[in-house]
């Protein structure tokens, strides 16, 4: 198994479309950055208009803790697409070249191919976030610096720089399991569907459908609660001026178990089809 | 040596395969004749597991890791990872050793050069043919199937990979199976032949014989082909030197002699066998 995962990550880094990846991703987030640098200003000055001529504001509110809240906010749909992109091809392009076919006429389990695949799609996943996290830490304090960090979430909250970076933080560590939850979907449509482009278009509106749904009263207090589109939004709880650890806690379990479901999903579909 | 027996298979009620029997045995190098959507591709997918049969059991030797190796269409490889990145792959997924020399012994064993380290698509098709090979004779199967591998080559590659094929069934004592509608490739290779048509073998046995039984017609080249008398006695038309006669095979060694009385200098005399009487079996 540690063999097949070696394999799996030396594909995925000898292929050039996982750098242009994460090229794309340190792009969004430079434009992030200098938009927020030349507009940002007067955005802010504009919603916090009225609050003005009844408190004072002391600093900079564009510093880099909202900066980085902002590239946080990628993680509605910039970086999980992309992150689908690069994961569902990593099956997908293996089917188009029939290379699947060349690695099944190995003495090669079918279930720990895949579950390898699944794997390394999980550590990819966890990269991309990491860097994102890091990147984006280093670039918005180096040039926005630090502060604190003001937040619209069913009203204006207002967060002390030391507790933001530490919101932040955990925002990054909840969101990444709903990236997972993309990443796995992603690998899952790929094992149905097969075909490189019908994956790319599934895969896109999946997120779009997912993030449609997020906004959408369900009907039903537990599909409201539990159903994979409420959940991915968990890591804005973390702006939430309570922040609801119980209510994250079950969210992030309830996530496992349905990335779990998807995986084993994938890997049962892949082991009873025919490769040919 | 491998063998399938009663193979059948059905893709959306349409029958692809039915009640096929086949068997290659070591040391042996056996073809399979179709036209396309003959069966071809189904039945070797089938032999090397890719697909289930919905009939037929399929005996193979059961003491190795790996009893059967194979290409299906084309070489499938990581086109953006160079030669030696690719046995690695193929080596390390199933618990070989991936170091140096023991990458560089799968390479020479198909006569791939072990310095190039630019991507395989760099590679000319017959060169991915042998490292396609390489890769299907990885954990040394008893049995090696290639299908269509002469697509794509130019006559050079065709040549060398004859050789090569030769080469590794003696070397090996290999059971090869290989499919293609190029008649000369199977005539030269293959000592058994298999002519599959609609799902079916419609006819087996020693290639020669079958080439012979399926041939009514002759390419036969010499000097002054034109004034020649002899091939009067057969329909024919003649292209330069080069006359195209209708005759049995148990009729030619009268006209080559009759040619040689006339002192016409035969230089080529090709078998043209019947297309439609080979591939479906039909009579002239």
């Amino acid at each position: 198994m540690k063999r097949l995962i070696y394999a799996e990550i030396l594909k995925l880094i000898k292929q050039s479309k996982t750098y242009y990846a994460l090229a794309s991703i340190l792009i969004i987030e430079v434009i992030i950055l200098l938009s927020a640098y030349f507009e940002g200003t007067n955005i802010i000055n504009l919603l916090l208009d009225n609050l003005r001529k009844s408190f004072y504001f002391q600093g900079s509110l564009l510093n880099g803790n909202l900066l980085q809240y902002l590239v946080l906010n990628t993680l509605w749909f910039h970086l999980p697409l992309i992150i689908m992109i690069v994961v569902s091809g990593t099956l997908t392009t293996e089917y188009k070249d029939k290379t699947v076919q060349a690695v099944m006429l190995q003495p090669v389990k079918k279930w720990q191919w895949i579950l390898s695949k699944y794997i390394v799609a999980i550590l990819f996943t966890l990269l991309v976030v990491i860097a994102l996290y890091v990147t984006s830490y280093w670039l918005c304090r180096g040039l926005f610096g630090e502060g604190d960090l003001v937040v619209y979430l069913d009203g204006l909250n207002f967060f002390p720089a030391k507790e933001a970076a530490y919101r932040i933080r955990w925002a990054f560590v909840a969101g990444s399991l709903s990236m997972l939850f993309f990443a796995v979907s992603s690998l899952t449509l790929a094992v149905w569907l097969k075909d490189v482009t019908k994956t790319w278009i599934v895969c896109s509106l999946f997120l779009i459908v997912s993030n449609l749904l997020l906004k959408i009263d369900l009907g039903n207090a537990w599909l409201n609660q539990y159903s994979f589109v409420k959940l991915n939004d968990t890591w804005q709880y973390f702006f939430q001026f309570t922040i609801p650890y119980q209510n994250i806690f079950i969210n992030w379990w309830v996530l496992m178990g349905y990335i779990i479901f998807m995986a084993a999903a994938g890997i049962f579909v892949f082991h009873k089809r025919d490769i040919g | 040596m491998i063998s399938g027996t009663g193979l059948t298979k059905q893709y959306g009620g349409i029958t692809v395969l039915n009640q096929v029997t086949v068997q290659c045995n070591s040391g042996e190098i056996c073809g399979l004749l179709g036209a396309n959507g003959a069966g071809k591709t189904t039945l070797f997918k089938i032999l090397l597991g890719l697909v289930t049969p919905d009939a037929g059991t399929i005996s193979k030797d059961a003491q190795s890791v790996k009893s059967v190796g194979g290409i299906i269409e084309k070489p499938a490889l990581y086109d953006y990872l160079s030669a030696t990145d690719n046995i690695r792959i193929f080596c390390g997924s199933q618990g070989l050793p991936t170091h140096k020399a023991a990458i560089r012994d799968h390479l020479e064993r198909v006569g791939l050069p072990v310095d190039r380290k630019d991507p395989v698509a760099n590679f000319s098709m017959g060169m991915k043919q042998r490292l396609g090979i390489a890769i299907a004779l990885l954990n040394n199967p008893a049995c090696l199937i290639l299908d269509e591998p002469f697509t794509g080559l130019d006559p050079m590659g065709v040549v060398a990979l004859r050789k090569l094929i030769k080469e590794l069934t003696n070397q090996f004592q290999l059971a090869v199976f290989l499919s293609s509608h190029m008649l000369d490739d199977l005539n030269v290779l293959c000592s058994r032949l298999y002519v599959l048509s609609k799902g079916s073998i419609i006819r087996e046995g020693n290639t020669h014989e079958i080439m012979h039984s399926c041939t009514r017609q002759y390419f036969i080249t010499g000097d002054n082909m034109a004034a020649a008398q002899a091939i009067s006695a057969w329909p024919h038309s003649l292209n330069g030197n080069t006359a195209d006669v209708q005759i049995l095979p148990s009729q030619l060694p009268q006209l080559l002699a009759a040619l040689q009385q006339e002192k016409i200098q035969v230089t080529a005399c090709v078998p043209q066998p019947d297309l439609v009487q080979l591939f479906e079996g039909g009579t002239v």
